[in-house]
C-alpha cells in the first residue's frame, strides 16, 4: 500500500510537471481542431450562434465562389515555385560556404542577416523596393540598361516578387544545411580521394545522399510553411493584381475577419487542411526511397 | 625539393582556380544578400525631396540624422516599441518557463502515458497554425480578450513543442547520475532542475530565448486580428498600417523600420554562435 502510494505520488509529479503543455495542446489544439469540425459545417457570422448548413460551405466554395480557384491556383503555384527554388538555392549556397575561403565566416553572417529582419521589416521594405518609379529594382534595371519590371503590379510577376523575396531571406535554410554537410564524415571524402573521385562526383554520391535526411525535412516543413504564408500577401499586394497572388491562408483571413463569414472561412480552413496533408503524404511516400539514414547501413 | 615545390604548387593552383571561382559567387550572391539593407540605411539618412531624384543618389549628399527622431515622433513609435517589448518578454518568459518544465516532466519522470503525450505534443508541431485560428478567436472574444494583449501573452506560459522537444534532446545528453546524487541528498524535484540542471543546460536555454523573442517580435497575424486600439499596437501592427502615411516620407518610415530592426541585429550580433548552434541543434533534434 505504501509503495502504491508513492507510486501515485510519482505519477501525479509527472503530470504536474507536463500540465502546462497537456491544457495547452487540449485548449490550442484539440478544441479547435474537434469544434471547426462542427463550425465549418454551419453559417456563422462570428456573432450570432452557429446555424448547422450540412455541406452548403463546400457546396459554395467548389461551385459559386468566384475567388476560390483563383486562390487554389495561386496557392499551389507559390508553392511549386518558393519551395523547390529555396532549398535548392540553400542548398547550394551551403555547399559553396562549407569550405574554409579567406572572409568565410563573414559570408556566413551576410548570408544569415536577412533573416533577422522582422518580417513585417522586411516586406515593408521590399514594398518600397518594388515601388515602380523610385524603387531600388527599377533603379538598378535602369542602372543597368536593362528595360523596367512589373514587379508587384502586373499578373504575371507579382507572384514571383513575392518568391524572390523569400529566397532573400534563405539564410536559415543555408546555415540548417551548413551544419548537416559539416556532420558528413571526413572519411567518406578522404576515401573518395584516394578512389580519385572528381570533385563533382563526390558532390553527388556522397554529399547529397548524406544529408538526405535533413533535405527531406526542409522540404516538408517548406511545404507546410509555403502554404501558410500570408504576411506577404497581406502587406504587399492585399491579393491583387486579380487574383494573382491571393493565396487561401490570406483569402481565409479574409472571409472571417473582412467578410465576417466564420463558417465558411473554417470550411476552406479545411480544404487547405487537406490539400497540405496530401502534399505532405506524397512527398514522405515518394522522397522516403531517396532518403539515406546511416542506421540501414547494415542492409 | 623538386617535388615538394611541385606539390605545393599543385595545391595552390587548386585554390586558385575553384576557389577564387567559389569566392566570387559568394562575393556577388553577398551584395545582393547586403543592397536591400544599406539602400534601406541611405533612404533613411537622405533629406525629404533627395529621396524622388531620377536619377536615384545612391549615397545622401548630406546625411539627416535627424530622420531618425522625426521619423519616431510622427506615429507614437516609442509607446508602440515599448509595448512590443513588453509583449516580447512575457511571451519569452512564458514559453521558456513552461517549456522547460515540461521537457524536464518527459525527459526525467517515469509516469504512464508519458510517451503518448510526447508524440501529441510533437506531432502537433506538423498541424498548420491557421487551423485554430476563428475557434481561438471566438473563444478569446467570449472572455473578453478581446482587444488586449492577452490572447497573445498567455497561451505563451502553456508550452511550446518545438522548445520543449529541444529541451527533452538535450536533457537525454546529461546523465541521470546528478540527479541522483542530488536526490541521495534529499533535493526535490524542482531544487535539481533549478539548481543542478539548468546551469548545464545554459546553452541550449539561451537558442530557445533567442527564436522565442524572435518569432514574438516578429509576430503579425495574432496582433492583427485582436489588438485594435492603435495605443496597444505592437510594432510589426504599427509599421504595416503606417506604410500609407508615410507614403512621401520614405526617409522617416525606413528610419523608424531600422530601429523597429535593431533589438534583433542586437541580439544576432551578441548572440550569432546561439543563432547557429541552434538552427543545427533545432534539425538534428528533429531528426532522431
Amino acid at each position: 500500500m505504501r509503495v502504491n502510494n508513492r507510486k501515485l505520488r510519482g505519477w501525479t509529479k509527472g503530470y504536474l510537471f507536463i500540465l502546462p503543455s497537456i491544457i495547452g495542446f487540449s485548449v490550442f489544439v484539440a478544441y479547435p481542431l474537434l469544434s471547426s469540425m462542427y463550425y465549418a459545417l454551419t453559417e456563422w457570422s462570428g456573432y450570432d450562434t452557429p446555424q448547422f448548413v450540412g455541406f452548403d460551405n463546400f457546396k459554395y466554395m467548389f461551385t459559386e465562389d468566384p475567388a476560390f480557384w483563383p486562390s487554389v491556383r495561386a496557392t499551389l503555384y507559390f508553392v511549386l515555385l518558393s519551395v523547390p527554388s529555396s532549398l535548392i538555392l540553400g542548398l547550394l549556397l551551403a555547399m559553396l560556404l562549407n569550405k574554409s575561403l579567406p572572409g568565410i565566416k563573414w559570408f556566413r553572417t551576410i548570408y544569415y542577416l536577412p533573416t533577422v529582419v522582422p518580417s513585417i521589416a522586411s516586406l515593408t521594405l521590399w514594398l518600397f523596393i518594388y515601388q515602380p518609379q523610385y524603387g531600388l529594382a527599377n533603379s538598378l534595371l535602369r542602372l543597368l540598361g536593362l528595360p523596367e519590371g512589373t514587379w508587384l503590379t502586373s499578373e504575371k510577376t507579382a507572384l514571383p516578387s513575392l518568391v524572390l523575396i523569400g529566397l532573400w531571406q534563405v539564410g536559415s535554410g543555408v546555415i540548417i544545411f551548413l551544419s548537416g554537410l559539416q556532420s558528413v564524415p571526413q572519411e567518406l571524402y578522404e576515401a573518395a580521394e584516394v578512389d580519385g573521385a572528381v570533385r563533382w562526383r563526390t558532390a553527388l554520391h556522397i554529399t547529397v545522399p548524406m544529408i538526405t535526411p535533413i533535405l527531406f525535412l526542409q522540404l516538408i516543413l517548406g511545404i507546410i510553411g509555403a502554404f501558410q504564408a500570408f504576411n506577404q500577401v497581406q502587406v504587399l499586394t492585399g491579393g491583387g493584381p486579380n487574383f494573382s497572388t491571393s493565396l487561401l491562408n490570406f483569402k481565409i483571413y479574409n472571409d472571417a475577419f473582412g467578410g465576417r463569414m466564420f463558417g465558411y472561412a473554417i470550411a476552406e480552413v479545411w480544404v487547405l487542411f487537406v490539400i497540405i496533408m496530401i502534399f505532405t503524404a506524397l512527398t514522405y511516400r515518394y522522397s522516403n526511397r531517396f532518403v539515406y539514414y546511416e542506421s540501414d547501413n547494415a542492409r | 625539393m623538386a617535388m615538394h615545390t611541385e606539390a605545393r604548387f599543385r595545391r595552390r593552383r587548386k585554390f586558385s582556380l575553384l576557389d577564387t571561382l567559389r569566392f566570387i559567387i559568394l562575393a556577388v550572391g553577398a551584395v545582393a544578400m547586403l543592397f536591400p539593407l544599406l539602400w534601406m540605411v541611405t533612404i533613411a539618412l537622405k533629406g525629404n525631396n533627395d529621396v524622388f531624384k531620377i536619377p536615384p543618389e545612391w549615397f545622401p549628399r548630406e546625411l539627416h540624422w535627424s530622420n531618425f527622431v522625426t521619423g519616431t515622433k510622427e506615429i507614437n513609435f516609442w509607446q508602440t516599441f515599448g509595448n512590443s517589448m513588453f509583449i516580447a518578454v512575457m511571451c519569452t518568459i512564458g514559453q521558456i518557463v513552461s517549456s522547460v518544465l515540461v521537457g524536464y516532466g518527459l525527459a526525467r519522470l517515469n509516469f504512464p502515458g508519458r510517451k503518448l503525450w510526447f508524440s501529441l505534443f510533437v506531432g502537433s508541431l506538423m498541424l498548420p497554425g491557421f487551423v485554430g485560428m476563428i475557434p481561438l478567436f471566438n473563444l478569446y472574444t467570449e472572455l473578453g480578450w478581446y482587444d488586449t494583449w492577452l490572447p497573445i501573452i498567455v497561451p505563451a506560459f502553456f508550452g511550446n513543442a518545438t522548445f520543449s522537444f529541444l529541451y527533452v534532446q538535450y536533457l537525454r545528453t546529461i546523465s541521470v547520475s546528478f540527479d541522483e546524487a542530488a536526490k541521495i541528498d534529499g533535493a526535490s524535484d524542482l531544487y535539481i532542475l533549478t539548481k543542478v540542471l539548468v546551469p548545464m543546460t545554459m546553452p541550449v536555454i539561451m537558442t530557445m530565448v533567442i527564436f522565442s523573442f524572435q518569432g514574438a517580435w516578429n509576430q503579425y497575424l495574432e496582433p492583427l486580428i485582436y489588438i485594435i486600439d492603435p495605443s496597444k499596437w505592437t510594432l510589426a501592427l504599427a509599421m504595416a498600417s503606417y506604410k500609407g502615411t508615410y507614403a512621401t516620407a520614405w526617409n522617416l518610415f525606413m528610419a523608424a523600420d531600422l530601429i523597429y530592426i535593431l533589438p534583433m541585429l542586437l541580439i544576432f550580433f551578441f548572440g550569432q554562435k546561439y543563432f547557429m548552434q541552434g538552427l543545427g541543434s533545432l534539425n538534428s533534434a528533429s531528426l532522431k
